[in-house]
């Protein structure tokens, strides 16, 4: 990790004759690993499938055997099939949403390892930070919502229930504009950016933090400084743990959530 | 997975007893995120539509201040709209519950 920091860094110290190279977007990008023909393989694409290994190969662990009297892997798959639907699935859903569990099981997991991916040295980057790689989460998400509303309402019955009803007529065409906008532009484009606004803040600050350490570290009163600078960075961690479990909680909440708007009775 | 009999289905600790405290503020939190980025993304559709709008319409009279009043209008309807349908206090008792996707 230090000489990732270093290089960020450029080389440079306090007193060094170089200004503070402060962390940018040039730290999002990366040279390819490999490349197969016109493809680029990189290094958020590693630590994507990474991510997908690991989620599928716990859960397979976990469950292609399963027993009556649970393993500790078992055990430790349960809490977390659980966990999920106890506190996403059946507070949105209840207990018809128990067949959308391995949706939001998979989806909850594989961002919380996404986003953890960016505490852990020598990878320490979320590839959620990209935003290439939220957006198909997004239209994934939206698809499903829009898909379940025409099944369960019908075609005619999904869009005459788009719109308010019980107001007057005025108001309506008032809130038509409104309403559309919203329904096929704010709401799956506020569903992905959170996501990958949150991720981009929180590796940025890791970064500032981490570079500013080595720039500042010296036989000076930048020494000081430095030491204020690794607290940061110890302070920042901590919340990027909560940061990157909230953020896979409240993606996948609003997921269920839209589900259950779509196939929500109308009346 | 769906065939694996889960922990507290064999009555261990896990699910909390139905209508429960521990439910019910399960159930309130998904509401209220639900509610929340709605609410958010009304604000900003109703600035963004109208403001279009008023943008557009500027952009042919040569009104350019009919951009910044579209904004100030969309965020009244906006707001005028999400304190009728949520005004009631409790997350997910909208007015309108049941009468179009909410999310």
């Amino acid at each position: 990790m230090t000489s990732d920091v270093a290089v960020a860094a450029g080389g440079c110290h306090l007193f060094s004759g170089c200004g503070f190279p402060a962390p940018g977007l040039n730290d999002f990008d990366f040279k390819p690993l490999f490349t197969i023909g016109s493809f680029n393989f990189t290094k958020p694409e590693m630590i994507a499938f990474l991510s997908a290994f690991i989620v599928i190969g716990f859960f397979w662990a976990a469950f292609a055997k399963p027993k009556m009297i649970p393993g500790r892997l078992q055990s430790l798959g349960e809490l977390a099939v659980v966990a999920v639907r106890d506190q996403i699935v059946r507070p949105s859903l209840g207990k018809n949403g128990d067949k959308y569990l391995p949706l939001l099981v998979s989806m909850f997991f594989f961002i919380l390892v996404m986003n953890l991916m960016e505490l852990i040295p020598v990878l320490q980057f979320p590839s959620m930070s990209r935003i290439g790689f939220v957006v198909p989460l997004a239209a994934i998400v939206y698809i499903l919502y829009i898909y379940l509303g025409f099944k369960n309402q019908g075609a005619l019955g999904y869009i005459s229930n788009m719109w308010p009803r019980g107001v007057p007529w005025p108001v309506y065409i008032i809130l038509i504009p409104v309403e559309l906008l919203r329904f096929f532009i704010i709401q799956p484009f506020t569903l992905g950016i959170r996501l990958f606004a949150n991720m981009f803040a929180g590796h940025l600050l890791l970064s500032i933090f981490m570079v500013a350490t080595w720039y500042l570290m010296s036989f000076s009163i930048g020494l000081l400084f430095a030491a204020g600078s690794a607290a940061m960075v110890l302070f920042v961690f901590l919340l990027e743990l909560l940061v990157d479990l909230l953020q896979a909680f409240i993606f996948t909440t609003l997921t269920a959530t839209y589900i259950a708007s779509s196939l929500e009775a109308q009346h | 997975m769906a065939t694996v009999s889960t922990r507290d289905e064999r009555g261990g600790r896990g699910t909390p007893g139905r209508g429960s405290a521990a439910e019910e503020e399960a159930v309130n939190r998904a509401l209220g995120l639900g509610t929340g980025w709605t609410v958010f993304s009304y604000l900003i559709s109703g600035m963004l539509a109208y403001g279009g709008i008023g943008w557009v319409i500027g952009h042919f009279t040569h009104i350019a201040l009919l951009f910044p009043i579209g904004m100030m209008v969309g965020l009244a309807i906006s707001v005028g709209w999400i304190i009728y349908r949520y005004g009631s206090g409790t997350p997910g008792s909208e007015r309108t519950r049941g009468q179009g996707p909410r999310g």
